[in-house]
């Protein structure tokens, strides 16, 4: 039973970062249309801009966060204006394609300039954890959960209350309306890109130092995030928070009782569970971005 | 004046062992010809059908590991106390084997291509070669996991009368891939030119009307599909059986990013795309590594693609025809398909 | 007409005189290992180590009066790249002898190629018992299989008193064959042996599996990967409260990393090292170690990593002594060589005998394993 109270802790903290993942994607993904390879480039990026911040520049970490999560916001903002922009209107293989061209090139890169061999971030958290009862969790993790779930918040009230976000789900539902209304859509993807590329980024720069950092440790990240969009329904916050979880608790009692090696595939299997069986995701009511 | 150039451009290449002596560069020639193979068989998919399937490399993967296993023999346990064991059969069963059963998994993907399309389905479609890859890796008794199949036999061809040639040199090997390779594209070649590859294209360019005259979606990308995996996994089980190791690495995402460049640098839609486009991605990072490092290298090859992806977006194959068809002021004949009534009756019936 | 014919055979005569001449200079010695992927860490560490000894080599005045030249190939930590960099360094860059290829999977990979092109490797890491059993005469080994492992631990076991032990190890050759050949021996001394959990050499996250070794009733766990892994199971181990004694084998550890990450969640972890760069009067060869570690230092590299580095610094060494005795860079003089050559390496005498079927044997070195245990962020030999 303690067993499964701390596969349920894991799932918890875990299922944070996922969401903060999931929602950038379906953001862009759902405004946009735009299948995003780079998505993972992204989380990989927050991880390097910790790792630079903290160890290089000696920064401290509270203050590294924000700054990763700036660097992100402004990495997605130029790929949509150098990559997307021009392409606004071919066809969503072209877009794909460029995405992953562009997801080679940069994640090569992190290769070329930090090389192969994996990096750790220091924390300022005591290694021992905090113990209840039967179960423990870091502090370290605690404190990602917690700066995840604030992100959440965040990102939600930026779509349901403000005006961009108000602008945004209006380009979400019908982009040639809400540009006769007056909205500035060309505005409002760069926006969405930089948002959701920021999340990403903000999801790596929390979940590196809980791991390693190397260059292809978004792949996988990127494909987590896809599987929880589909999950959740393309746009939807909700669904993609919710998706986060569903996807954290798969995984762990996926490896805790089935077998550890399939963790991972834990994702896709889900991908192609839902794309067969019920391909608008598991909330298909809510289609809406918020 | 097609023929003719095709006819060249096999002769040129089988002379190349020839004159060409370095063992390095004939391996990177062979390496490169197999995945012309597969590069064309994306084509299929990716350039006549307009199906995104990023999940190529899984049909590939599976040729090679069916291939491998067929020669080596297995022995692993099933669930409810049941064991697989099988023999090992010859090379040559496990070539067929190997498209047999790649084209079968190209049928499930078909299938799936009717329920989900367009983002779904590439993300779909790379789901699909990961989850392959996982089971690879973790189905340790049947597939050896992380420490892979090693000492694969060549692949051994019984010629009547003269015994049993079993190809192990280089120059044995290149002129199989050469062979198969040049089967794959008159295959193709004749499937896109017929009926079949009308309907094809006919879906590619416009579903809504392609249907309306009567073609069915579901039997053209299907068999699409499955022609295209056969393909993939032939290509897999010479790659098994020349470098005589598979690990589960074999399916990484990068590899269908390699075919994928391959198709859309040299063409995709193009028959001789796939060629141009393997060519120049095959031979390039040998002849790089001296002075770029691979790292380097996929900076640029990245590069590449999205700026032929802004600049040339049909590739160079096709943007030269359209230059020579301009300057000898011919039709075009791989343009979009004009459907005549006559056409879809005789689909129909 | 005739100019073209001129400057082509001069062009073609001068490219081959320089490449010629540039050939003839130095004496290439091929090196196969990971620099990125799972291992990456510790094939950089190896890669460091053998170029001081390179370095070292050529301040002498090289070998056979020419320089060595170290050519470094990246594997991938991947078998079928580790294969695809064999063929290359022996048919493109002609190698006569190769250091490599770190993992025992790897090294596995190669071996055929090593056959089909008859030239030697050097094997400065890998520890699988297939490696030196299946008949390969190419294969000559420095570093200890892991049934030698297990036989250094079988006089430690007792002072111990391993009661029931469970096992975390990485999921292949290296790992799967460790936990077989120390399961032989410990159940042989009447130990009981729990569960036998797995991680794939690419995985970040073992809380599931030490979750489920949190509730077993063993007092011991044994734990066998690289030391990218261990880093990231013994953070993962203190967040999850896990309070059993950890021993860990392999010869990849990095007890200063450890120390270093998880902090007092190391003391009291035991690890069998084949190295003590921390005691350098206890090595076999003080002068040497003192010299290894200083230049290392030297260069500005993580002390950490001697811990590892030192078998790429005897590998190469051990390539040229073989060398030189052999008098040419050729692969049937060097490999007839390997077997006459007696020297002094960081961790004990080298000198190779034979291992394996009959006929086929490859070379096994016997190298010395010691266990040390930290305790209050240091490190000590494990007195017992």
């Amino acid at each position: 039973m303690s067993e499964f109270l701390q596969h349920l802790i894991n799932m918890l903290v875990l299922g944070g970062t996922y969401a903060l993942l999931g929602i950038g994607l379906t953001l862009i993904f759902g405004i946009m249309n735009v299948v995003n390879f780079t998505h993972g480039v992204l989380y990989t990026f927050g991880a390097y801009i910790m790792f630079i911040v903290v160890h290089q520049l000696g920064v401290n970490f509270f203050l590294a966060l924000p700054l990763a999560v700036v660097a992100g916001w402004l990495l997605g903002a130029a790929i949509e204006l150098i990559l997307l922009r021009p392409l606004r209107g071919s066809d969503i293989d072209t877009t794909m394609l460029v995405m992953i061209g562009a997801w080679i090139a940069m994640q090569s890169g992190a290769l070329w300039i930090w090389g192969g061999v994996a990096k750790s971030v220091t924390t300022p958290f005591p290694e021992a954890p905090l113990v209840l009862g039967p179960v423990s969790v870091s502090w370290l993790r605690l404190f990602v959960l917690a700066a995840a779930a604030m992100l959440i918040v965040v990102t939600y009230l930026l779509i349901n209350r403000t005006k961009l976000g108000c602008a945004m789900r209006a380009t979400f539902q019908d982009h040639d309306t809400a540009s006769l209304m007056g909205v500035n859509v060309d505005m409002i993807y760069t926006s969405t890109f930089a948002i959701g590329s920021s999340l990403a980024a903000a999801a790596g720069a929390l979940l590196g130092p809980v791991y390693v950092i190397f260059p292809q440790m978004g792949d996988l990240a990127a494909v987590k995030a896809f599987a929880i969009v589909i999950l959740g329904g393309l746009g939807n916050i909700t669904g993609a928070v919710i998706g986060g979880f569903i996807l954290a608790l798969a995984e762990e009692l996926g490896a805790g009782y089935v077998s550890s090696g399939y963790r991972d595939a834990m994702g896709f299997l889900i991908i192609i569970a839902v794309l067969i069986f019920k391909p608008t995701g598991l909330f298909a009511r809510s289609e809406r971005v918020g | 004046m097609r023929a003719g150039i095709a006819i060249l451009t096999v002769v040129a290449f089988a002379s190349v062992p020839l004159w060409l002596r370095d063992p390095y560069l004939m391996n990177a020639l062979i390496t490169t010809g197999i995945f012309i193979v597969g590069a064309m068989s994306l084509n299929l998919l990716l350039g006549f059908t307009g199906q995104l399937s990023l999940g190529h490399i899984a049909f590939f993967g599976i040729g090679a590991y069916v291939s491998a296993l067929t020669s080596l023999g297995f022995d692993a346990g099933l669930p409810f106390g049941f064991r697989m064991v099988h023999e090992p059969w010859p090379p040559i069963i496990g070539f067929v084997l190997a498209i047999i059963i790649a084209g079968f998994c190209g049928y499930l993907v078909g299938l799936l291509s009717f329920r989900v399309r367009g983002a779904y389905f590439v993300i779909v479609t790379i789901s699909f070669a990961e989850v392959v890859r996982l089971v690879a890796l973790n189905w340790v008794e049947l597939t050896q996991g992380p420490l892979a199949l090693t000492n694969i036999p060549s692949i051994t061809i019984g010629l009547p009368g003269l015994g049993d040639l079993t190809l192990r040199t280089k120059l044995q090997n290149y002129y199989l891939v050469l062979s198969v390779a040049v089967i794959a594209y008159v295959l193709i070649s004749r499937l896109v030119h017929s009926h079949f590859g009308r309907a094809m294209r006919g879906l590619m360019e416009n579903e809504t009307l392609a249907v309306s005259v009567g073609i069915d979606v579901t039997k053209t990308l299907t068999l699409a599909a499955v022609i295209s995996a056969g393909i993939a996994g032939a290509a897999g089980s010479l790659y098994a059986h020349y470098i005589r190791i598979i690990d589960p690495e074999v399916f990484a995402f990068i590899n269908t990013v390699t075919m994928v460049i391959m198709v859309i640098t040299g063409g995709k839609g193009s028959l001789a795309g796939p060629v141009v486009g393997g060519m120049i991605f095959g031979l390039l990072p040998v002849f790089l590594r001296p002075i770029m490092a691979p790292e380097a290298q996929w900076i640029a090859y990245g590069g590449v693609l999205i700026v032929i992806l802004f600049v040339l977006p049909r590739g160079i194959v096709r943007s030269l025809a359209q230059r020579f068809a301009k300057r000898r002021s011919r039709v075009e004949t791989v343009a979009p398909v004009a459907f005549s009534k006559r056409d879809a009756a005789k689909e129909h019936a | 007409m005739t100019r073209t014919f001129g400057i082509v055979p001069a062009i073609a005569l001068a490219a081959a005189f320089l490449g010629g001449a540039a050939n003839a200079q130095t004496i290439k010695i091929g090196v196969n290992e990971p620099l990125t992927g799972a291992f990456a860490a510790s094939g950089t560490y190896v890669v460091n180590g053998a170029k001081i000894a390179a370095d070292e080599i050529n301040a002498k005045g090289g070998i056979l009066g020419k320089k060595i030249e170290l050519v470094i190939e990246d594997n991938k930590s991947n078998p079928t790249e580790a294969a695809a960099v064999a063929e290359k360094l022996i048919t493109s860059d002609k190698v006569p002898v190769l250091m490599g290829a770190w993992g025992s999977s790897l090294t596995l990979a190669v071996m055929p190629k090593l056959m089909e092109y008859e030239v030697p490797m050097v094997v400065e890491t890998s520890s699988s018992g297939k490696i030196t059993t299946t008949g390969n005469p190419f294969i000559f080994r420095i570093s200890p299989p892991s049934a030698i492992e297990a036989a250094a631990f079988k006089g430690i076991v007792d002072k111990l008193e391993l009661k029931k032990v469970d096992f975390l190890v990485i999921n292949n050759d290296w790992g799967r064959g460790t936990a077989e050949d120390f399961s032989k021996m410990m159940k042989e001394k009447g130990i009981t042996v729990g569960a036998v959990e797995t991680m794939d050499q690419g995985a970040q996250d073992m809380s599931a599996q030490l979750s489920k070794l949190k509730g077993t009733d063993s007092e011991t766990i044994i734990v066998t990967t690289a030391v990218d892994q261990l880093t990231l199971i013994f953070k993962q181990a203190a967040a999850l409260g896990l309070k059993k004694r950890i021993i860990t084998t392999g010869g990849s550890q990095n007890p200063d990393q450890i120390i270093a990450q998880a902090g007092a969640a190391a003391n009291g972890t035991m690890h069998l090292t084949t190295f003590l760069p921390w005691f350098p009067d206890k090595t076999p060869n003080p002068e040497a170690t003192n010299y290894f570690i200083a230049e290392w230092k030297k260069r500005g590299f993580d002390f950490a990593g001697c811990t590892e580095s030192f078998r790429g610094y005897d590998g190469i060494r051990t390539a040229a002594a073989a060398i030189e005795k052999a008098g040419k860079a050729e692969p049937a003089a060097i490999k007839a060589a390997l077997w006459d050559i007696r020297i002094k390496g960081l961790n004990g005498d080298i000198v190779f005998k034979k291992s394996g079927p009959e006929g086929k044997e490859s070379g096994q070195s016997q190298p010395n394993v010691y266990l040390i245990e930290i305790t209050d962020g240091k490190i000590g030999m494990k007195t017992l």
